[in-house]
């Protein structure tokens, strides 16, 4: 069974129509890359996926429960968790303090200490207020706040964006821990060579439409169609 | 020439008024910042909580009963609020959002004229506090400068609360961003509701701490809603420390400028807020841009 | 409703006061009571223009209606002044006065702001009043004495007295005020206060300076308050000091909300059910004091449940009746409710097959030689340490349908912006037109005829299809500000052909008349473009114009964009390539915050450094 199954989700930033029936499933343990340019609806699927933006119609399923619809506290407590583009720490919370906040209603929370270790930089930072870390800084916080809460399923929304590629090996380096360790991952990125990297199979999103959908190794043998959906 | 004595006791007043401003101040800006409402019926729950810990003294002559009770009774009433029809508003227009809070308030008011009249009723300070004190070089009523005290441990709690608890990080963080608490699997609208009950309950301890120094009417709470306001736009909206630097700076201007004029209290306040409104217009601690 | 037929309500106005004396007293009401309600309504209709209409609440105004008055009280008593209408007039003028200044300050924030700011105003006021003032002002005592009015037409005189004598000069007055505002309502400045209320942003930025319409509209109310503050101290032959409390305002914005505020009369319905109920609970129940309560808790439930009041309430069940009957069906046209075709889950591609790139046949060639209508050198945008733009030469030329891409983090939002003038650089210049527009605002650049059309709808929305181009075009046609109070709408000249011809141009013109609220999406999306073109532009930008949209009404839009870029320069951000090379002659592509490579649609899309800015590496992956 499918650990989390989306199918023909519609949703809609006030009237404007952003996904068209989107379907898509991710089995545990996988790692899932969504592909597609800026504006193709990455973002709002998520969003749609996290309850952040309730779809008008479609079903969500974890684990076999359907939450679509519920409010995004009740799809963190059923195991769901996004890591926003934004990152959206609390800038006037210090980072433990981030951190904390996270695991406040998580039954099975992950004790600072092994965050610590996987981010040993967030360690030296831990007194720091929000707004006072770099780019990078603030991405690790995003991200260990989102496990905190030992989520079944964690959705990651461009992480790797606007950050130094050294930041990002060591990001990669994270990700691919967690996915080792048997974590289930949704990718959203235009970084291609990273997307590749760590997903197993990967969707492509153009215009609201899901147009693709394969193994991650046989997109290579596709050029035309990398083009024809992310390129120019 | 300056009647000193008169003036040290002007400064005093001035910072019994401003600790109680801060206070209430503190109650409203916590409330806006968290949920996005000004709540306007916010004198009246400062009125409420003096006359809740009137009752309650009536029937139980403790001043400490009273406290409790005019607290506990405002914040109850302000939890009811929210659930019951403040929880319907936050989608729709700040103007009718003002409207309704508005609304409540004059019913608040009319309901407690229903029930005691328009006489003032008298809440007698606690014995320990009662009469004067030397303070060397003139005599200050003992309770207003208990009042003083009372008022700055409450702001202390307050503090502690907002910045040294689990849920003080939640509200701090719900003013920030409330959407991503909720996606960090905490239901913000049971924070809304408890945020609501406290800044109600700021308002109604400073309510019933106040009544021994006025005498309480029904419309006891509506200037200090108009200087509450003046307080939150001159320290920033949703801030706490803007609301205990506004208040103090607001309890001083009003009674420093009562000792030359009675008058022009007001006008000082006001130009004061125009002042800030035209150099900082966030406020001295603004913390967010929320219009 | 306040704009049908011409001269119908101000007629049945008319007709009601003059029955009034008649009916009323059947009713139960002493003279002096509906005379107490028409200084209210007065009172009620400047504040229904500030509130109602522009969307302004202020809890203020007692401290213009006690201006007004005592400054008519004091001509009349202790200066002796003998005239009582002049005296009512200065004392309008004197509020007036105050209130210009007060708005200055008040005007300058929004919202909760502008409402906590009245508040204070208004206790500032009464304090003034009752202190340091009451040499003038008689303090707590008022100034008794006021007289009523009194005309000498040579041949007979005529004395209002009280009572029911007093009420003609009353409804005179009331029936004066009402005329003037509806004129007011149906101006420009009256449509364009609706669409401050409605959309503030919008308004900006179509042209209009909204601050000073939004004074004006302050300025109104307090002269409307200033003379029913006069009225007051006339009706009483006394003008009492609560004139200037809180309670005063709060009772005016309660009354208002009652009767329904945006239709003028409001206030003076709400005003009859204020001080009906006030005499009927207090002597008929014996309620005593609990008047006031059940009043509040009227006001209360009609602000939960009833938000338009008891007048709008009316109006919308009219509306519903009748509505009931008109409802068939439009006339299909291009657009109707977006096709929401199945995709299957797996490798389907795209429902709508790209259609052939079209070789630029729109304009000549040789167009590299037309002149420059926007230049951008060296454009810079830092936000503390993030630099979002740097170091951009670009520009545009007379008659160009530009297209801009870019990367995800190009930074192509910021330079719109910059290029909008709703950002201003950290460095680097803007010329349009030949002018530098560096540093100026969304207003007076639009005025010079740059203007967007936004990703996310910016549409007034309570207002219809026509109503909304009419905002626009008003701005073209009248520039940032004009006062034509009194001018009727449609004789502004050119207002109708510039309306129609825009419609036409965005194919609404079928719809004019329907709310923005029953639009589908796409008809939405293109009054959203019809909005900037009824500002007669020179360059129009296009945000995402084809944002959410299905595939069926991308290719409309596309012919749409296609048809308006005749004889217009426009310059279009969009994330839909196929679209956007389909329409665009030239596409500039931003990546990390620079100009990466210009050029025509075909150059780009072979062009490498582009394809690997978009693909990150992707030909070193797939070689791998």
């Amino acid at each position: 069974m499918n650990l989390l199954e989306a199918s023909g989700l519609n949703s809609y930033y006030g009237d404007s129509h952003i996904l068209f029936d989107v379907s898509l499933h991710v089995r545990r343990n996988e790692v899932v890359g969504l592909l597609g340019r800026n504006g193709a609806g990455k973002s709002t699927t998520l969003k749609s996926l996290m309850g952040v933006l309730a779809p008008r119609t479609g079903t969500v399923n974890l684990d076999g429960v359907n939450i679509a619809g519920r409010k995004s506290h009740a799809i963190a407590q059923a195991g769901m968790q996004l890591v926003h583009e934004e990152r959206r720490i609390f800038g006037s919370l210090n980072v433990e303090e981030n951190l904390v906040l996270a695991g406040l209603t998580a039954a099975g929370r992950w004790p600072l200490d092994r965050i610590y270790e996987m981010f040993p930089r967030l360690k030296e930072r831990r007194g720091s207020r929000g707004t006072d870390l770099s780019g990078g800084e603030q991405q690790m916080l995003a991200i260990a706040r989102a496990l905190v809460r030992d989520p079944k399923i964690v959705l990651l929304d461009e992480p790797f964006e606007g950050l130094a590629p050294v930041i990002v090996r060591d990001l990669m380096t994270a990700c691919r821990n967690l996915a080792a360790a048997g974590l289930t991952i949704v990718l959203v990125e235009q970084n291609l060579a990273a997307t590749l990297a760590l997903a197993q199979r990967i969707y492509i999103i153009n215009n609201g439409h899901i147009v693709h959908e394969g193994p991650a190794l046989e997109i290579k043998a596709q050029p035309d169609i990398l083009q024809r959906y992310l390129g120019v | 020439m300056i009647n000193w004595p008169n003036f040290i006791s002007q400064v005093f007043n001035g910072l019994a008024l401003g600790a109680l401003l801060a206070l209430i101040s503190s109650g409203l800006t916590i409330i806006y910042g968290t949920l996005g409402v000004l709540n306007l019926a916010h004198g009246a729950m400062f009125m409420i909580g003096g006359y809740a810990g009137y009752v309650a003294y009536e029937y139980t002559n403790s001043y400490v009963a009273a406290v409790i009770a005019g607290s506990l009774f405002v914040m109850i009433l302000g939890v009811v609020m929210e659930r019951v029809i403040i929880r319907h508003f936050y989608h729709r227009p700040h103007e009718d959002q003002l409207l309704v809070t508005f609304g409540l308030g004059i019913c608040f008011v009319e309901i407690v004229r229903l029930f005691f009249s328009s006489q003032s009723k008298l809440v007698p300070p606690p014995p320990l506090f009662q009469g004067i004190t030397s303070l060397g070089f003139m005599y200050y009523p003992t309770y207003r400068l208990a009042v003083v005290g009372i008022v700055a441990v409450a702001l202390g709690a307050l503090f502690l609360v907002l910045y040294r608890t689990r849920l003080g990080m939640i509200v701090r963080a719900g003013i920030e961003d409330s959407v991503m608490v909720d996606s960090l699997g905490i239901n913000v609208h049971r924070v809304f509701m408890i945020v609501f009950g406290i800044g109600a309950m700021a308002a109604g301890f400073a309510g019933i701490v106040n009544a021994p120094v006025v005498s309480l009417t029904p419309g006891v709470g509506d200037d200090i809603l108009v200087e509450t306001f003046v307080v939150v736009v001159i320290g920033g909206v949703g801030s706490f420390p803007g609301a205990v630097l506004g208040g103090l700076i607001a309890g001083e201007i009003i009674s420093v400028t009562s000792m030359f004029n009675p008058g022009y209290a007001y006008v000082m306040l006001f130009a004061v807020m125009t002042l800030v409104l035209v150099v900082r217009p966030h406020g001295l601690l603004g913390v967010q841009g929320r219009e | 409703m306040l704009k049908q037929r011409p001269f119908l309500i101000e007629t049945l106005t008319a007709v009601g006061l003059i029955a009034a004396p008649f009916v009323l007293p059947y009713l139960g009401f002493a003279p002096n009571t509906v005379n107490r309600i028409l200084v209210w309504g007065l009172f009620g209709i400047g504040f229904d223009i500030l509130f109602g209409f522009t969307g302004l609440l202020s809890f203020g105004q007692s401290a213009f209606y006690g201006t007004g008055g005592f400054v008519a009280a004091y001509l009349l008593t202790r200066a002796g002044f003998p005239y009582v209408v002049p005296a009512l007039v200065i004392g309008m003028i004197a509020a007036a006065a105050v209130g210009y200044l007060v708005g200055l300050i008040a005007l300058r924030r929004t919202g909760i702001y502008f409402a906590m700011i009245t508040v204070a105003i208004a206790e500032v006021f009464f304090f003034v009043e009752f202190n340091p003032l009451s040499a003038w002002t008689g303090g707590e005592n008022g100034l008794p004495g006021v007289p009523t009015p009194s005309f000498n037409l040579g041949f007979t005189s005529i004395h209002f007295t009280s009572g029911w004598s007093l009420y003609q000069f009353l409804a005179l007055c009331y029936f004066v005020g009402i005329v003037i505002a509806l004129r007011i309502v149906r101006s420009p400045v009256g449509a364009i206060l609706s669409a401050i209320r409605d959309n503030p942003l919008r308004a900006t930025a179509v042209g209009h300076d909204i601050h000073s319409y939004k004074l004006a509209a302050f300025v109104i109310a307090a002269a409307y308050a200033g003379f029913a503050g006069g009225l007051l101290g006339v009706l009483q032959a006394f003008m009492p000091p609560d004139a200037f409390t809180f309670d005063t305002s709060g009772q005016l914005v309660m009354q208002t909300a009652i009767g329904g505020r945006g239709t003028l009369f409001g206030p003076l319905v709400g005003a009859t059910v204020w001080l009906f109920l006030q005499d009927f609970l207090q002597s008929a129940l014996g309620l005593g004091a609990a008047w006031k309560l059940v009043l509040g808790v009227v006001f209360v439930l009609l602000v939960c449940f009833l938000r338009r009041g008891i007048v709008g309430g009316l109006e919308d069940l009219c509306r519903w009746i009748s509505g009931q009957r008109t409802r068939y069906p439009e006339p299909a046209e291009a657009s109707a409710e977006p096709e929401v075709s199945p995709a299957n889950a797996a490798k389907t591609l795209v429902i709508r097959e790209p259609a052939p790139l079209v070789p630029a046949a729109r304009r000549s060639a040789g167009d590299n030689h037309s002149d420059p209508i926007l230049q951008a050198s060296g454009l810079s945008k830092r936000f503390g340490g993030l630099v979002a733009n740097s170091d951009i030469d670009f520009t545009v030329n007379r008659g160009e349908l530009r297209g801009i891409i870019g990367p995800n983090g190009a930074g192509k939002t910021t330079f719109f912006k910059m290029l909008t003038c709703e950002l201003h650089p950290t460095s680097g210049k803007i010329v349009f037109d030949g002018r530098d527009i560096t540093g100026m605002n969304v207003t007076n650049v639009c005025q010079l005829g740059l203007t967007k059309s936004y990703q996310v709808n910016q549409l007034f929305s309570g207002l219809t299809v026509r109503e909304n181009v009419v905002i626009a075009a008003l701005a073209e046609l009248r520039g940032k500000f004009r006062l034509d109070l009194f001018r009727s709408l449609d004789h502004v000249p050119g207002l109708n052909e510039l309306v129609e011809h825009t419609l036409d141009l965005v194919k609404l013109s079928s719809r004019s008349g329907t709310p923005v609220s029953q639009l589908a999406y796409g008809e939405k999306r293109r009054l959203e473009i019809g909005l900037a073109l009824a500002t007669s532009p020179s360059l129009l930008l296009l945000d995402e114009p084809l944002a959410g949209m299905s595939p069926r009404e991308r290719v409309e839009t596309v012919q749409l964009l296609k048809s308006i870029s005749r004889g217009r320069t426009m310059i279009v951000i969009d994330h839909d390539m196929d679209a956007l090379f389909e329409m665009a002659e030239r596409v500039t592509v931003l990546q990390e915050g620079r100009v990466l490579v210009e050029g025509t649609p075909e150059e780009i899309k072979n062009n490498a450094a582009v394809q690997e800015a978009y693909l990150g590496g992707v030909h070193g992956v797939l070689a791998a």
